[in-house]
């Protein structure tokens, strides 16, 4: 019984073939669909580097381009972390400007002098269609070719992705999760086939991870983990063995030719896990072969004694390792990771970024839109089949769903996984209600049929018994139905199955339409979501002028090229770390802290400089060889994201390092308010930070009243005055503002009072003048 | 090429020194009208002259060497004339100290005839700001200094020296003293004109004694409402492409405010109220316009950290060099950089665009060549460039290369370009040029020919390319590189 029919005179060869072209023009489509949705940021904007890290990787990239490789590994940065200086080669992941080298380098080769500003920032698009491709191969093991098809158009536009790998955002993570999918991809393949080539092949791409983003160590625990279930579960096989020993083994000696990487997969906590699985394996696989010479009550009792030995033995040796120093205790960052409020507590600098919150609800939902629910139903198909690659996915969802919700950033992590669960639903859905089979109404007897006891799962079956579906009656449903059986060890009656299935055409079209009709709406939903909210630069802001037309605020580049034309080659700017990166990619001058943020005392050093009044800060700019000192205000037109806002997190790092000289509760009001305006705090209203942002600002207003725009507060007529700084640049919107640091008075006053004299103010004498010592 | 010029110098310096010692000429009059600008200055010298002998031909203008190497453009003419006189090189008098330029009149004249000879000269870095510092809101000043008498070989009858400035608020200008040839008052002033002179009966003044006599040195110290741009440097590459028609034409551009360095520090409240007021301060290069050619399209303006989006742009139609349109239509481009340009500050862009290759390429059918015009420059108007290198990058294969250039440049090199997907390389002249104003406008002819088979180099090349990758790819597929061809995986 049949609910629609089916032409029954093409040869297999033909649907083979049809299919394969299908499925090739698809994910040319799908590719070409992640690629061009990327490209809202360049098509808006134009073709600019975004952000603050993907600065500093560009100047990288710069480097290694111009100079080589060589001198790339072994560059010094001395304009960085003034004056210490950054080793650059031994303190980054070296991946991502290798991949942007070797593509400059080839097509420098063929003679097609493409920018390298170009490759970086089309990079991450292009990067994108490979991860489409990997999630694809990954998700054909899991389920079939159409749920492949279906995780390949999901993750190529599904905004949680896409929030980290517009074209501009040259950051690790561009290349980073195409290099997670496919080390993935190749490790199922290793543990489906027991092939050691594919456990190399993983272990090649988890070198390439390693060299390219500190996130690698999700996949150090994740395959250990999946190995540790699938062993506690019983399943383990000779493939398993071979998978994961030549994975480990090579991925381990490989990762660790990366400088920044060194010793760590030996002695840091976070990759014990990998250790201790090898180790594990390595038990197992010798109690396999006594088992196979032992009898089976003897070998209980051996087990029994050996494996609780060793977990003792192992774990004794790990505390005491670390106890001793040659384990690395975890490290804050993995600290926060369990617990939220860690972070805020020990290491305001790494809460203080805005991507290390915990994820709220709605961001789920606009980065995940309908995957959100498609999500669980995924999981659930999963779980009844559960082999062992299902078992990966269904570990990587709670791991992935966990971290997810405790740092925003590491929904970039979660987004693959949801991709191929949501598709493996929704494909089985789909499959259910494509199926032309009706289900047989008393006849049970009927449904006898030889193929749909094949036990091979593979998908060379799976394609031949869907191409024979039309003609023998038995298809997908059957054959899943057929691996979960025999996955799930138990013998069910099949003549039971047959009873379930879909009746008629119309309750068919009405589930696949709301099926098309979902879709439809989450390709609207992330392309609303990209162009509008993940594809600003950020350097570049943008609004539009009373007649619609868009207006660009240039103000950052404005005062960067500013700096780089107008000042001294070695002049030293002073800003906030956020903007360490930019200032060196884009003003090319010396530093004291950038995004790199290795070196805490020296942050809450500037940190104190800012929240302190001009008579302190000013010898510390002074020991520093400061030059300017640059901030961000946006009161003028409204730019939310300017220093003052941030200036809580200054103090706050200053505080940790010089509790005594400076005290968060000054910046706030009596009644604990943050406030700009006349009630501000005296600390606040003396502090360098606040007296620059506001120097001069009130007289922009003419005499009437001054507001600022970002925190609605009406400032005093009478502006904040600066005695040891200069106003030397100001941008067009008063965002970026930049001032230079005067030298010492050559009579050898104090600034104040030099400039108090140049004024013609009169000092008040409390005690009579000291004479003029004669010098020697 | 040095070398040769240095020689033909030393050779000609005897013929000079008989050349000019015949007293063939004489002036009847000499005016000369400085017209003082910011970063250049334009000198007229009006000659009324009289000849002494039959046949006369050859007239010599003599310049200091102070006033020889500041003159970046000299063109002599006729009065009434378009057409310039043409020049013999340059000859160095060392006993007296001077450079002369002889020009060649288009007839003889007999004796007694007269004739008004005009000498145009742009002088570069002429003058100077002064005081060297100003504030934001501070008044430009600048000073031009040049020498008294104009030095003629000829005796002169009446000389005078007009200097014009463009507002008339001149501060200063020097009054000599001790002068010989007048009795009345040695300058006078009105309006925005100092004139100096008239001065009469000047003997012969192309020699040591005389300038070591009676030479003065006069300087004016004036406002100036205008910033004055120079640029430092200008990077000009034009590549023709026949298979898209385009000329591309680059310009990279090192733009400085040479006007008085700014005292203290720029603020952005003063800027803005003067904006705000419409009172521009004259040391501040906020913006400037540019005439680019008609219909030009995809024009770009960046730096070096990405597009400046503060300039607009007005294009005018294309304007095909067969057809008879209006030649002087021309886009207008409204340049400003990223930030107002105060004194001494710099600032780097590049300014690109395509143009139909039609607007400026025709070919000739007898000598089967094709032949592209590229201008020198686009004129900034009163900015000066110190430094020029103008890259004309032929099609690929393009032989028969000849090139003519609107005046002699520096020294002219010629290499291989090699850019997209090239198998051998583009031909490419480079001309370099130093101090260019804003006479300099002129077009650069090459003219070259294109043989078909390199029209169809690239494409075969990409072919070729493209077939060797999917000849590799149906190798590998059809290689079974399994080791145990007995398992099935």
């Amino acid at each position: 019984m049949l609910a629609y029919s089916l032409p029954s005179d093409i040869s297999p060869s033909t649907f083979v073939n049809t299919a394969s072209l299908v499925r090739i023009v698809a994910l040319g489509l799908i590719s070409a669909a992640a690629i061009s949705s990327r490209l809202f940021a360049v098509v808006n904007f134009e073709s600019i580097i975004h952000e603050f890290d993907p600065w500093f990787n560009y100047r990288a990239t710069r480097v290694l381009a111009s100079k080589g490789f060589y001198e790339f590994w072994n560059w010094f940065d001395p304009t960085a972390w003034y004056p210490l200086g950054r080793v650059v080669g031994g303190t980054i992941y070296p991946g991502l400007m290798a991949t942007s080298g070797v593509i400059y380098n080839i097509l420098h080769a063929l003679n097609l002098p493409v920018d390298i500003r170009n490759i970086c920032v089309l990079l991450a698009p292009g990067f994108s269609a490979f991860t489409a491709w990997a999630t694809y191969m990954f998700t054909k093991e899991m389920k079939d070719e159409s749920a492949g098809l279906l995780a390949a158009a999901f993750i190529g536009i599904v905004p949680g992705y896409i929030s980290r790998s517009v074209a501009g955002s040259y950051d690790n993570e561009a290349i980073a999760i195409f290099l997670l999918m496919f080390t993935f991809y190749a490790w199922i393949k290793a543990l489906k086939t027991g092939s050691a080539l594919f456990g190399t092949i993983a272990a090649l791409f988890y070198f390439y991870m390693v060299a390219a983003w500190g996130g690698y160590a999700f996949i150090t625990n994740m395959i250990p983990l999946h190995a540790f279930v699938l062993l506690l579960m019983g399943r383990y096989t000779n493939r398993l063995y071979v998978a994961y020993c030549s994975w480990y083994a090579i991925g381990t000696l490989s990762s660790m030719q990366v400088p920044f990487v060194g010793f760590q997969p030996v002695r840091t906590s976070e990759h014990m896990a990998a250790l201790g699985i090898f180790g594990l394996l390595q038990i197992v696989a010798f109690a396999q072969l006594i088992r196979s010479h032992v009898t089976s009550k003897q070998f209980q009792d051996l087990l029994f004694v050996s494996v609780i030995s060793a977990a003792v033995l192992g774990m004794a040796a790990m505390v005491l390792l670390t106890y001793k120093g040659w384990i690395a205790p975890w490290t804050g960052r993995f600290y926060s990771l369990w617990d939220t409020g860690y972070a805020k507590k020990y290491i305001p600098i790494i809460a203080s970024v805005s991507e290390h919150q915990p994820t709220a609800w709605p961001s789920f939902f606009m980065d995940l839109h309908m995957l959100t629910f498609l999500f669980p139903f995924g999981v659930l198909v999963l779980f009844r089949t559960l082999r062992d690659e299902h078992v990966f996915v269904i570990i990587y969802a709670v791991m992935g769903t966990y971290f997810a919700g405790v740092m925003v950033r590491l929904m970039l992590t979660l987004t693959p996984c949801v991709c191929v669960a949501s598709a493996v639903g929704l494909s089985q859905l789909i499959d259910t209600f494509m199926d032309p089979r009706e289900p047989d109404v008393g006849e049970e007897e009927e449904k006898e049929d030889g193929s749909s006891t094949t036990a091979t799962p593979s998908k060379k079956a799976a394609k031949k018994e869907k191409n024979a579906a039309p003609v023998t009656g038995v298809g997908a449903i059957d054959d899943i139905v057929s691996t979960l059986s025999i996955a799930g060890g138990l013998e069910k009656d099949k003549s039971a199955k047959a009873k379930t299935g879909i009746f008629g055409l119309d309750t068919r079209m009405v589930v696949l339409f709301n099926t098309a009709a979902m879709l439809l709406f989450f390709v609207l939903h992330c392309t609303w979501v990209t162009s509008n909210a993940y594809s600003s630069p950020s350097v570049v802001l943008a609004s539009s002028n009373p007649d619609g037309s868009q207006h660009i605020i240039d103000d950052f580049r404005e005062a960067y090229y500013w700096l780089r034309m107008n000042t001294k080659e070695d002049a030293v700017v002073m800003s906030w770390w956020d903007y360490g990166y930019q200032i060196a990619g884009m003003a090319d001058r010396v530093t004291l802290v950038d995004n790199n943020t290795w070196n805490n005392t020296h942050i809450a050093t500037v940190g104190k400089a800012m929240s302190s009044p001009e008579e302190v800060a000013y010898p510390i700019l002074r020991k520093h060889d400061v030059d300017y000192v640059l901030v961000i205000f946006g009161g003028l037109i409204g730019y939310s994201g300017d220093d003052i806002n941030k200036f809580l997190w200054m103090v706050r790092i200053a505080q940790g390092v010089w509790p005594d000289e400076i005290q968060e509760p000054n910046y706030f009001t009596q009644q604990g308010e943050y406030r700009v305006d006349d009630q501000a705090s005296k600390a606040m209203k003396d502090s360098l930070m606040y007296k620059m942002s506001y120097y001069r600002f009130a007289e922009l207003f003419g005499g009437g009243q001054v507001v600022d725009r970002v925190r609605q507060q009406y400032l005093p007529k009478q502006g904040p005055t600066l005695d040891y700084l200069d106003e030397a640049f100001t941008s067009e919107n008063w965002i970026v503002r930049i001032f230079q640091v005067k030298k010492e008075d050559l009579l050898g006053r104090d600034l104040k009072s030099a400039n108090g004299f140049a004024q013609g103010k009169k000092r008040k004498r409390s005690k009579p003048p000291v004479k003029r010592r004669v010098l020697a | 090429m040095i070398l040769l010029c240095r020689l033909a110098l030393l050779v000609s310096l005897i013929a000079a020194n008989l050349a000019w010692a015949a007293h063939s000429f004489e002036n009847t009059a000499i005016v000369r009208t400085v017209e003082l600008g910011g970063a250049s200055v334009h000198v007229v010298t009006t000659y009324a002259v009289k000849a002494l002998e039959p046949k006369s031909s050859v007239y010599t203008i003599a310049l200091s060497p102070n006033e020889h190497e500041k003159t970046s453009w000299l063109e002599v003419r006729q009065k009434g004339q378009q057409v310039a006189l043409s020049l013999q090189p340059v000859l160095l008098d060392t006993a007296n100290n001077l450079y002369l330029y002889r020009a060649e009149l288009p007839k003889q004249l007999a004796i007694n005839e007269t004739t008004n000879l005009i000498v145009e000269t742009v002088q570069t870095h002429a003058t100077y700001p002064w005081p060297e510092q100003a504030e934001q809101g501070d008044e430009q000043a600048l000073k031009y200094e040049t020498d008294l008498y104009v030095l003629s070989p000829y005796k002169t009858s009446v000389q005078r020296t007009k200097i014009r400035t463009l507002s008339p608020r001149i501060i200063s200008y020097t009054t000599p003293e001790g002068i010989d040839f007048t009795t009345d008052n040695p300058v006078t002033k009105s309006g925005a004109t100092i004139t100096y002179g008239p001065y009469h009966n000047i003997p012969a003044s192309s020699t040591l004694e005389f300038v070591q006599q009676h030479q003065k040195h006069i300087t004016a110290h004036y406002n100036h409402d205008f910033p004055c741009a120079e640029i430092a440097t200008l990077k000009r590459a034009a590549e023709i492409s026949h298979w898209g028609a385009n000329l591309n034409i680059q310009d990279e551009i090192v733009l400085h405010n040479a006007g008085p360095t700014l005292k203290g520090h720029f603020s952005r409240l003063q800027f803005q109220s003067q904006t705000f007021y419409n009172r521009p301060s004259p040391t501040i290069l906020n913006w400037f316009t540019l005439h680019l050619p008609a219909g030009i399209r995809n024009v770009y303006y960046y730096d070096l950290i990405g597009n400046v989006s503060t300039s607009r742009l007005r294009t005018a139609p294309s304007v095909p060099k067969t057809l008879s349109g209006n030649p002087n239509q021309y886009s207008v481009m409204e340049v400003r950089p990223r930030y107002p340009l105060l004194g001494g500050w710099n600032y780097t862009f590049t300014l690109g665009w395509d143009a139909p290759l039609a607007d400026s390429t025709s070919f000739d059918s007898k000598t089967g060549k094709y032949i592209v015009g590229v201008p020198v420059m686009t004129v900034i108007p009163d900015a000066v460039v110190d430094d020029a290198e103008v890259k004309i990058v032929l099609p690929e294969g393009a032989t028969d290369v000849e090139f003519f250039p609107p005046f002699p440049a520096k020294n002219t090199t010629i290499s291989t370009h090699v850019t997209y997907l090239d198998t051998v390389g583009r031909p490419a002249v480079t001309f370099h040029y130093e101090r260019l104003t804003d006479k300099h406008s002129g077009i650069i002819y090459v003219t070259y020919k294109v043989p078909f088979s390199a029209h169809l180099r690239k494409p075969l090349a990409v072919a070729a390319g493209l077939i060797g990758v999917f000849v590799l790819s149906m190798g590998w597929r059809r290689v079974d590189m399994r080791l145990d061809t007995k398992q099935k995986l």
